[in-house]
């Protein structure tokens, strides 16, 4: 058995310990598990960041067709992870602050911070000020969803919040609320 | 830094900005709606065709027909409110700037009250009568240093004469050629081919 990188139809390079078997299985020696742990977690952040996905499910382990085929399975040799793994590599990854459960008490789906909530509240102000929308009403939705695709498209509001959280404090960005839903304002503060 | 408040107060006008910009949202959200019903429409009348079922076709396009009038008058609105927002921000704009060609206006008054005319013309008064009084005590004591300078002139020119009496031989140029240059050929064709065969050699890596 060769272990060689793979790259995918996506154009994400699969690094060479995904072609192994016993990566796919979760092992009772606490030792490799701790290494299959850190290789997975590296592995969907990292995919994560380049596919731009911010959620990941146990249902993706349980059903194929989502978004997470790419890693979660492994076609040449004919292994997956199973629902019960990817639970368990999930609780992992909120226990080291790399995601967290959204919805919240519930422990099926996270989202994934393959970028910290400051670094968020950076590209926030920067895309900001990039557009010329400084001082200016935004809603939340806007954000999200720009007519201009933005590094900030796709965004989970509980993330987002999380980020102007992060540019209030600094003095950077205003949320306004009014009976409809939520708005925010971008302030030119320097850092 | 203390509780100081840097960020701007929420004004009304904010509040009815966001409101504007909320509403225009909904109807951003509405009109992907009906689009994905336009498309799903499109596919059941598709699908009663392939079945034979011409009648249950054209009421599916009907319906999409319908979708679509829908489609254009929330379109219509969306101009509206986007009009409407980019003139509520542009006239805040326009205030800001009035505000500042105020705050400027005030400045410059404020430093012409200080500067009146009575007092610039006094100061230029003084200036001058200040230059010609300076002019006239140069004009007294320029005759006094004159015999100095004269002397300080004599022996400059003194040191001058003793230098071009010495003879130059630092610089001496080639003369010039008395008949014209014949252009001699030599063997060029060598040298050529020498640095070709060295041009082809490959840098050792």
């Amino acid at each position: 058995m060769q272990l060689t990188t793979h790259t995918t139809p996506s154009g994400f390079l699969l690094p060479s310990i995904h072609a192994a078997h016993a990566f796919f299985t979760e092992q009772p020696n606490p030792t490799t598990q701790n290494t299959f742990v850190n290789n997975w977690i590296q592995l969907i952040l990292s995919y994560a960041r380049h596919r731009r996905l911010f959620v990941i499910r146990v249902e993706d382990a349980e059903v194929a067709g989502g978004d997470w085929d790419e890693i979660l399975r492994n076609e040449r040799i004919n292994r997956r992870v199973i629902p019960s793994y990817l639970t368990s590599l999930i609780s992992a990854m909120v226990s080291r602050d790399l995601a967290y459960y959204e919805p919240p008490k519930q422990s099926r789906s996270v989202v994934l911070l393959w970028r910290l909530p400051e670094e968020w509240a950076d590209v926030l102000h920067s895309w900001g000020t990039a557009t010329g929308q400084i001082n200016t009403i935004l809603t939340l939705y806007e954000i999200t969803d720009p007519p201009v695709p933005s590094p900030l498209s796709g965004i989970p509001l509980s993330l987002l919040r999380r980020a102007i959280t992060v540019l209030t404090r600094s003095g950077r960005a205003q949320l306004i609320g009014v009976a409809d839903g939520e708005g925010v304002r971008l302030l030119a503060g320097g850092k | 830094m203390g509780l100081t408040q840097s960020a701007p107060k929420i004004t009304a006008q904010d509040r009815a900005v966001l409101d504007l910009k909320l509403q225009r949202d909904k109807l951003k959200q509405y009109q992907r709606k009906i689009q994905v019903i336009l498309d799903r429409e499109y596919e059941i009348a598709k699908s009663y065709l392939a079945a034979g079922d011409r009648d249950r076709a054209v009421i599916a396009l009907r319906r999409r027909k319908y979708q679509q009038s829908l489609l254009l008058k929330t379109d219509g609105q969306l101009e509206n409110l986007e009009q409407l927002v980019s003139t509520i921000e542009f006239s805040l704009v326009e205030m800001s700037v009035l505000h500042g060609l105020k705050q400027g206006n005030e400045v410059l008054k404020e430093i012409h009250r200080e500067m009146s005319i009575e007092s610039v013309e006094k100061l230029m008064g003084e200036t001058q009568e200040a230059r010609e009084y300076q002019l006239e005590i140069g004009n007294l004591l320029g005759n006094q240093l004159s015999v100095d300078d004269e002397e300080a002139v004599q022996e400059e020119l003194r040191q001058l004469q003793v230098q071009s009496t010495q003879p130059e031989f630092r610089v001496k140029l080639p003369s010039v050629p008395a008949e014209q240059p014949v252009a001699i050929e030599i063997q060029d064709t060598q040298p050529m081919l020498s640095r070709e065969a060295r041009e082809r050699v490959p840098v050792p890596g």
